[in-house]
C-alpha cells in the first residue's frame, strides 16, 4: 500500500520526535560519562564530546562499592529469575490445561495481585522477616522479586501455552504420554519465546527493585546497584561524571540481555496480550 | 480426572504458598498492625481498635496526599496514554526498522529507575543540565529554571518523567490491540474513498477503546504504586507538593517510627484503589454489553 505524502511526512515526523525523546537522554548520559569534568558542566552543552576520559569509570570502579553492587544485584537478579521460571510454568500450565476446583477464581486473584500496592505489605513483611532472620540477606529480596514477578509472569505464559494448536497436545494425550512429560517434552519447547520473555521480565523486575532492596538490606556490602547507586548520589559533592558512568555501566546488563533476547519479550508482549 | 486434580495442585501450590505467604499474610498483618499502637518494629503494641483510623482520617497532611494521589494519578494516566496512543499509531504503520524500534522503544522501561533519576536531575538541573541552556537558547526564558523548587512545577516534571518511563511500556499493550483490527476493515474503508482520519475516527477509533480503557486502568494502578522515582528526586518535597501515599507511607513508618499509624493509611489506600478497580471494571464490563 502506498502511503500517501502528507501521512509519510506525519509517520517521518513522529518517528523523529519518538527517537529524539527516548534516545536523547540516553545519549547524553552516554557521552556525558565519557567527557572531562570542565565540559560536563560547561555553559554551553556539547552533542558530540570534545574531551575523552576514563576517569569516571576508573574512581567508580576503585574508588566506590559499586563494583560489590553490580555483583549482588547480579546474583539477586539470576536467582529471581530463575526460581520465578520454577515457580510460574507449572503454575501457567496448570491455570491453563489442568481441571481443578476454583481455577478461574484463583487466576483472577493472582492477577489482582499484579496491582498490588507493594507498600501495604513492605511493612508487615519487614516484621516477617525479621523474626526468620531473613533481613540483610539478599535471600529476601529474591523470594520478594518472585512474588512480584508472578502473577505477570504466570498471565503471560498462560497466553503462550494458549497459542499453540490444541491437536499438538492431543495427538500426544492420545497416545497415553502422561502431563508431565507433556509439559516437559512437548508445551516448554514450544513455548520458549514465551519462557525468555517471563524470564526478562523477571530479570528486569528484579534489576531495577529499589524499595524492598532500600528497606530489607542494611549493611552497605549486601546492597544491590539501584539503592547502593543512589547512595553514592547523596554522599559526594554531586560529581555527575561519577554518577554518569555508574548510570551507563547500571544500564549495560540489561541493554545486552535485551540485545539478545529483546524482540521475544516484545513480541510475547503485544501478541500474549491478545488472548 | 482424579490424577489430573493432584497432578494441579502440585503444579500450582508453590506459586500459591509465595503469594499467599508474601501478600495475602502480609496484607492481613497490615490490617491487625493498623488496630494497634506499635511504633518501631519488634516492639509490642497495645489493642486500640480503631484509632488509628480516627488519626489518620482527621490528619491534614493525609488528605493532602491522597489529594497529590489523585493528582498524581490522573496527570499520569492522561500524559502516558496520550503519548502511548501516538507511539502505538505509529509503530503500527510498515516502514524500514519497524521490528528494531519496536524492541529498543521500551529502553526507558528496562532501565533501574535511579538511572532514570540520574538522567533528568542532570538534565533539569541548573548547573550543566541540557535543558535550561536550550530553553535559553530558543529564547523561552531569561534565566535558568529551578524545575524542583515549587511544589506545582516539581510535580509537573515528576509527571513528565514518570510518563516518559511508562509510555513506551503501554504503547507496545496498545499495539496489541491495533495489531488485532481487521485489515480489511481498512481496506473497505479506502475503496469507498475514507480518508485517513475518517478511518481512524470511524474504525481504529471505537475498536481500540476497550483496550484503551483496560490500559487506562492498569496504567492508573501501576502509577499509583510509583514510589521510587518520586523519593529519589523530590523525597516528597519542595513542602510536601510530591508527597503521594506511598511516600507518607513511608516517611511514617521509617521517618516517623509510627508503624500503626503508616499500616492504617496503607490498609486506607488499598481500600481506595481496590474501590477505584472495581468501579473501573464495572464501567468497562458495562461498555463491553452494549
Amino acid at each position: 500500500m502506498k502511503r500517501s505524502l502528507p501521512s509519510s511526512l506525519l509517520l517521518y515526523f513522529s518517528l523523529i520526535v519518538l527517537t529524539l525523546l527516548i534516545g536523547l537522554p540516553f545519549w547524553w548520559v552516554l557521552s556525558g560519562a565519557f567527557k572531562l569534568p570542565q565540559e560536563i558542566i560547561a555553559r554551553v552543552p556539547t552533542m558530540v564530546p570534545h574531551s575523552f576520559t576514563l576517569q569516571h569509570f576508573m574512581k567508580l570502579l576503585s574508588g566506590s562499592d559499586y563494583p560489590t553492587y553490580m555483583v549482588n544485584s547480579m546474583i539477586v537478579a539470576v536467582l529471581s529469575t530463575a526460581v520465578t521460571l520454577a515457580l510460574a510454568i507449572p503454575a501457567a500450565y496448570a491455570f491453563f490445561r489442568l481441571a481443578f476446583p476454583g481455577r478461574e477464581i484463583l487466576y483472577r486473584v493472582i492477577l489482582l495481585a499484579y496491582a498490588f500496592p507493594s507498600t501495604v505489605v513492605l511493612i508487615p513483611l519487614f516484621g516477617m522477616f525479621a523474626k526468620i532472620g531473613l533481613i540483610d540477606t539478599l535471600a529476601a529480596l529474591v523470594i520478594v522479586n518472585v512474588t512480584f514477578a508472578l502473577p505477570f509472569s504466570i498471565w503471560m505464559l498462560r497466553s503462550f501455552f494458549a497459542s499453540i494448536p490444541k491437536e499438538i497436545e492431543e495427538a500426544a494425550i492420545m497416545d497415553g504420554t502422561p502431563p508431565t512429560i507433556i509439559l516437559r517434552r512437548i508445551m516448554i519447547p514450544l513455548i520458549a519465546p514465551g519462557i525468555a520473555s517471563v524470564g526478562i521480565f523477571a530479570f528486569i523486575s528484579a534489576w531495577t527493585e529499589y524499595v524492598f532492596a532500600s528497606v530489607l538490606i542494611l549493611s552497605d556490602g549486601k546492597r544491590t546497584v539501584p539503592v547502593g547507586f543512589s547512595g553514592i548520589i547523596g554522599q559526594y559533592q554531586i560529581d555527575w561524571g561519577l554518577l554518569l558512568a555508574g548510570a551507563s555501566l547500571a544500564v549495560l546488563p540489561v541493554v545486552i540481555l535485551f540485545a539478545l533476547v529483546g524482540r521475544w519479550f516484545v513480541s510475547g508482549l503485544t501478541e500474549g496480550a491478545v488472548k | 480426572m482424579q490424577k489430573s486434580r493432584s497432578l494441579a495442585i502440585v503444579f500450582v501450590a508453590p506459586a500459591l504458598i509465595v503469594l499467599t505467604g508474601i501478600l495475602g499474610w502480609p496484607l492481613v498483618s497490615a490490617v491487625l498492625l493498623s488496630m494497634q499502637d506499635v511504633r518501631t518494629i519488634g516492639s509490642a503494641g497495645q489493642w486500640i481498635g480503631l484509632h488509628n483510623y480516627q488519626a489518620v482520617l482527621s490528619n491534614q497532611s493525609f488528605w493532602m496526599a491522597v489529594a497529590m494521589s489523585i493528582i498524581w494519578v490522573v496527570a499520569n494516566a492522561a500524559a502516558q496514554t496520550a503519548l502511548a496512543l501516538i507511539t502505538a499509531l505509529t509503530l503500527n504503520q510498515n516502514f524500514p526498522g519497524v521490528r528494531i524500534v519496536r524492541t529498543w522503544v521500551i529502553l526507558t522501561w528496562i532501565v533501574p529507575t535511579v538511572v532514570v533519576v540520574i538522567i533528568w536531575r542532570w538534565l533539569f538541573s541548573t548547573s550543566g543540565g541540557m535543558i535550561n541552556p536550550l530553553l535559553a537558547q530558543a529564547g523561552m526564558i531569561d534565566r535558568p529554571i529551578g524545575f524542583f523548587s515549587t511544589p506545582w512545577t516539581a510535580m509537573a516534571t515528576l509527571i513528565f518523567i514518570n510518563s516518559w518511563r511508562w509510555f513506551p511500556f503501554i504503547a507496545l499493550m496498545m499495539l496489541a490491540g491495533l495489531t488485532r483490527i481487521p485489515s480489511d476493515l481498512y481496506e473497505a474503508a479506502r475503496i469507498d474513498g475514507a480518508n485517513g482520519w475518517r478511518s481512524f475516527t470511524r474504525i481504529t477509533w471505537p475498536l481500540l477503546a476497550p483496550t484503551l480503557g483496560v490500559l487506562t486502568v492498569v496504567g492508573t494502578l501501576l502509577s499509583f504504586n510509583v514510589f521510587d522515582i518520586i523519593w529519589l528526586m523530590t523525597a516528597g518535597g519542595p513542602a510536601g507538593g510530591t508527597r503521594t501515599l506511598p511516600i507518607i507511607i513511608y516517611e511514617t513508618a521509617f521517618k516517623g517510627y509510627k508503624l500503626s499509624e503508616a499500616a492504617t493509611m496503607s490498609v486506607l489506600a488499598t481500600i481506595l484503589l481496590m474501590a477505584f478497580a472495581l468501579l473501573a471494571s464495572r464501567t468497562l464490563m458495562r461498555e463491553d454489553d452494549r
